[in-house]
């Protein structure tokens, strides 16, 4: 079912051509052999309805206007602080992900989205699993104040495990960082979408990606605070199946909607066009 | 002492909690409840009372002394309605000019399935977007555990302040542990990485101040314990009463927008924006 019934007419479902992206033989949702040049023309969602986790650099090109994608703050890099060694030294993770061609567990900048120009925020989660971190803090914080004083609507496309354990109680800290940010950008009435990936917990949740305007989730993501193993070492309840699925936060009322992939792009592009 | 010395300090199940604190702060103190929506979370204590002459609006986590309390106060672990009750009250000393004290004692918010059917995310995320645009000088201290979101839901103040031992970290040293190496039993090592006791997060620039605690530990006595507290809760507060609400909100929003700058000695971080 289509989330918008009028869609804007002609919004490519993607800004660009998509790069490819490491894939297993076949898909985990239907078991089919995947058909790879099919998949990339539909943003990597099997015909069965899963959605394949994304990158930052596979996130930019299906928002952004070809060409249009202008990247901030790209140069600052993560730092090992605390001296963490376990189970490896935090410096040699970081320099490890920079050289596998990954920039921070989010990437920023402004672009167009069928000609209006946005903010636009992706967290990657091939970087320490997508955690908040003082560079990735600092990159939010910077582009909503950026986006509160120019007036560019905000778009964040989230994926995180939660604040990230190496840069300790400073990591935490980004929440109150990037929340003040946030205050500052919903006081000057600027548009704030959130699209909620696979998966988005802890820290992130907790902070900025649920506050948006307008908070959009794929189908099957899983969302939440806790995750579903600490929940149940806790608890040790029993998690109903769909247990923080996007559909489970859509009726406890924590998301607006939730839109497959293949029509985020024509749906934003409306909503950049009522919130405008 | 070695740094699990100064966590299990900070759990010690004799130290004072928010209460012990509260009631020799202010004798007069009446306790508030609800949020005003669907509940009360006894694992939050706040209401208005009197210190230094003033009213004044205390909030603070509260753990239970036996089973039978500790359970009730859910081990000072909040719902969702606990934030929502929280800043209900901050509001409310808004309204009427009260300053805030928040006192911070949690192992973190509930990992539990009816705080996440009832949005706990949200409710934490609303909470420390809503601490900024409180007009009223806030003073927070971290009395015992400063556990992960569900203390920063609380901290959010215009000077923090630490006693002397307790804790203040990204994620419980057991939920570090499950996070690093799958294996929460190595909860040790983690509390070593995790540079979590007051002398560490002050030397990072988190808090401004580490509170004194008497000989022993605050658990040995509790009225030392207070005065310390008190003392320093006013030394930071005192100047906070003469500013004007404007720029209080600027200085809140500052102290966290450039909370890592320290670490910025190198060019990569700090105010200027290109």
């Amino acid at each position: 079912m289509a989330v918008i019934d009028r869609q804007s007419a002609g919004v490519p479902i993607a800004g660009g051509k998509l790069p490819e992206i490491l894939l297993p033989t076949n898909c985990p949702g239907c078991g089919v052999g995947l058909d790879r040049e099919g998949l990339r023309a539909q943003n990597y969602v099997c015909d069965c309805g899963h959605h394949f986790r994304l990158g930052a650099d596979v996130w930019i090109p299906i928002i952004a206007d070809e060409g249009s994608f202008q990247e901030r703050w790209s140069g600052i890099r993560s730092h090992d602080l605390l001296t963490w060694t376990v189970p490896k030294r935090y410096e040699e993770v970081v320099d490890e992900l920079l050289s596998e061609g990954l920039n921070e567990s989010v990437r920023t900048g402004t672009c167009t989205l069928n000609g209006k120009p946005i903010w636009l925020a992706a967290f990657d989660f091939g970087f320490v699993g997508g955690t908040l971190s003082i560079v990735a803090g600092e990159r939010l914080a910077r582009g909503m104040e950026q986006a509160a004083s120019s007036g560019l609507p905000y778009v964040l496309v989230c994926a995180s495990g939660g604040a990230r354990m190496q840069e300790g109680v400073l990591a935490l800290m980004q929440m109150a960082k990037v929340n003040a940010a946030l205050g500052a950008l919903h006081r000057a009435r600027v548009p704030y979408f959130s699209v909620l990936t696979d998966p988005t917990f802890g820290g992130t949740a907790a902070s900025l990606a649920l506050l948006a305007d307008i908070n959009i989730a794929e189908p099957g993501a899983a969302i939440g605070f806790t995750g579903p193993r600490v929940i149940k070492q806790a608890t040790y309840a029993d998690l109903p199946p769909g247990f923080q699925s996007a559909d489970f936060q859509l009726s406890h009322g924590q998301v607006d909607m939730v839109a497959p992939r293949t029509e985020l792009r024509p749906l934003l592009a409306h909503l950049l066009e009522l919130y405008a | 002492m070695n740094v699990w010395d100064v966590v299990e300090l900070a759990r010690h199940p004799e130290r004072p909690y928010s209460l012990d604190y509260i009631k020799r702060l202010a004798p007069d103190f009446v306790e508030l409840h609800g949020d005003r929506l669907t509940a009360d979370d006894p694992a939050l204590v706040g209401g208005p009372g009197t210190w230094r002459g003033r009213t004044v609006m205390f909030l603070g986590h509260q753990k239970g002394r036996n089973l039978h309390d500790r359970v009730g106060r859910n081990w000072g672990m909040m719902h969702p309605e606990g934030y929502r009750k929280a800043i209900r009250l901050a509001q409310q000393a808004a309204k009427f000019g009260f300053p805030i004290v928040s006192l911070i004692d949690t192992p973190g918010a509930y990992p539990g399935a009816g705080a996440e059917e009832r949005g706990i995310a949200a409710a934490i995320a609303h909470a420390i977007m809503d601490w900024f645009r409180i007009p009223v000088p806030i003073v927070a201290a971290v009395i015992g555990e400063g556990g992960s979101g569900g203390a920063l839901g609380m901290g959010v103040a215009d000077r923090v302040i630490m006693l002397e031992n307790s804790i203040y970290s990204v994620a419980s040293p057991e939920a570090a542990a499950s996070i690093v190496w799958r294996d929460n039993t190595r909860k040790v090592e983690a509390a070593e990485q995790l540079q979590l006791t007051s002398r560490e997060i002050v030397a990072m620039g988190v808090v401004e101040e580490v509170v004194p605690e008497p000989p022993g530990s605050a658990s040995t006595d509790y009225e030392a314990a207070a005065r310390s507290l008190d003392a320093a809760l006013y030394r930071h507060m005192q100047p906070l009463l003469a500013t004007d609400p404007a720029e209080l909100l600027q200085r809140r929003y500052d102290r966290f927008r450039y909370i890592d700058s320290l670490i910025g000695a190198e060019p990569h971080f700090g105010p200027k924006i290109d």
